[in-house]
């Protein structure tokens, strides 16, 4: 049985437990809010960026022109896989979940004898995929010094990303990262990057043509690199806001487990003082009783 | 009575722009262009320099935009910008930083990408002018 002292300690780190927690809950609140408002803000672009880049493909398609971003990736060996997970941790399974969808897919490449390389985007998903695969990295990007992602950040990615295609390090990219479905519930997913198909885009428009200025490769070779600035963009804007739902429901769901435990403590506390005071009581009976 | 068409002006973090204008003058790669309603479909690259577009009303809206794409379908324009700014608020300093930007640039690329950047810092120069 802990002394009384003991407990009150006790009692009292988990009351300042539960102020950090909650006080971490409010602020994962706010943040997510605000990333869900510049997610909202980016939305527009992105969804005219896909239809454009669709009207393309599909033109392009029907001249059976030849670029080197578009295809299906079908029989392709080199990989690359971008896993972009948060800077910080306290967020429940928002970062392992990434990480394991990413494991998940990289034992499937590898049980297909296709080359595999790693490409992280944030402190965390490096550290948990450092133990295991630290020969298959070939980049890290720091988001640390970034309080909000901004379509520079996007941009530079992306041309990172673009110029290691060029060169042929890799053939096909897919990028992991959590979707958020709501503020309870994020999913991890993989999106695949490059090449761009269009087989699963449909053309909204594939019957109208269009005039191109200039022509389409060159319409195209300028607007994918943008695209991908895009989609990665809009993809670090999801996690962000799905780091920041899973963080608040995590330390909810701190704040409420450190206030039963303070419960229970208490109700250990004013037992193990109603012990004591019983024995005191009996000491000085028995003590009266004598004399 | 003129006819008027659906305009979007969408960078990447915002709307900048949206309603109802007359015509549109782009600044297109290959040269620039009047848009009225009624337009056949067309996609193009646009270069940097400004956007000009009325309303209606007699007064012109300027917007400096750094480069973009625009979509003409079914009198719909939309415009994907990198970035704009409101023609009154154009600081000559914002074009400058982009020149000089670009001519960091130029410095550490081979000579293929270098006319494309070129081109790029002739059109800057351009709009510097009409700034």
């Amino acid at each position: 049985m802990p002394s009384l002292k003991d407990l009150k300690i006790r009692i009292d780190s988990v009351k300042s437990t539960r102020k950090i927690t909650k006080a971490m809950q409010m602020v994962a609140a706010a943040k997510l809010r605000k990333a869900q408002e510049s997610a909202e803000r980016g939305r527009p672009y992105a969804e005219k960026m896909r239809d454009i880049v669709s009207n393309l493909a599909s033109s392009v398609k029907n001249i059976a022109g030849d670029n080197k971003f578009l295809g299906d990736g079908s029989d392709c060996k080199k990989f690359l896989l971008i896993v972009a997970t948060a800077e910080r941790g306290l967020c429940g399974g928002f970062n392992s979940s990434i990480v394991k969808l990413a494991k998940s897919r990289i034992a499937e490449l590898t049980s297909q004898n296709k080359e595999v390389k790693i490409l992280t985007i944030g402190k965390k998903g490096r550290e948990q995929l450092n133990r295991e695969f630290e020969s298959l990295f070939i980049g890290h990007v720091d988001l640390s010094n970034e309080k909000n992602i901004t379509i520079d950040t996007a941009r530079k990615i992306s041309m990172d990303i673009i110029s290691r295609f060029e060169d042929g390090e890799y053939e096909v990219a897919e990028i992991f990262y959590n979707k958020f479905a709501s503020v309870i519930s994020q999913i991890p997913s993989s999106y695949k990057l490059l090449p761009v198909s269009f087989s699963e885009k449909e053309a909204d428009a594939s019957n109208v043509s269009f005039n191109f200025e200039p022509d389409e490769d060159e319409i195209l070779s300028e607007i994918i690199p943008k695209s991908i600035a895009t989609s990665i963009f809009s993809v670090l804007q999801e996690n962000a806001a799905s780091e920041q739902g899973s963080r608040m429901a995590a330390m909810d769901n701190a704040t409420r487990n450190a206030g039963e435990m303070i419960d229970k403590l208490t109700i250990d506390f004013n037992r193990s003082r109603q012990a004591a005071i019983t024995n005191e009581l009996i000491e000085i009976i028995s003590g009266a009783e004598a004399l | 009575m003129t006819n008027k068409f659906e305009l979007s002006i969408i960078s990447a973090d915002s709307k900048v722009f949206e309603g109802k204008v007359e015509n549109i003058l782009v600044p297109g790669m290959v040269g620039d262009f009047l848009v009225l309603s009624n337009h056949a479909p067309c996609i193009s690259s646009i270069r940097p320099g400004f956007l000009e577009f009325s309303e209606g009303t007699s007064d012109k809206k300027r917007y400096f935009v750094s480069g973009g794409i625009i979509e003409v379908i079914n009198n719909m324009v939309s415009v994907l910008v990198d970035s704009a700014v409101a023609g009154d608020k154009v600081v000559e300093g914002d074009i400058t930083n982009l020149i000089s930007e670009v001519n960091d640039r130029l410095s550490a690329v081979d000579t293929v990408n270098k006319d494309d950047l070129g081109l790029r810092k002739n059109d800057l120069e351009e709009a510097l002018k009409q700034a």
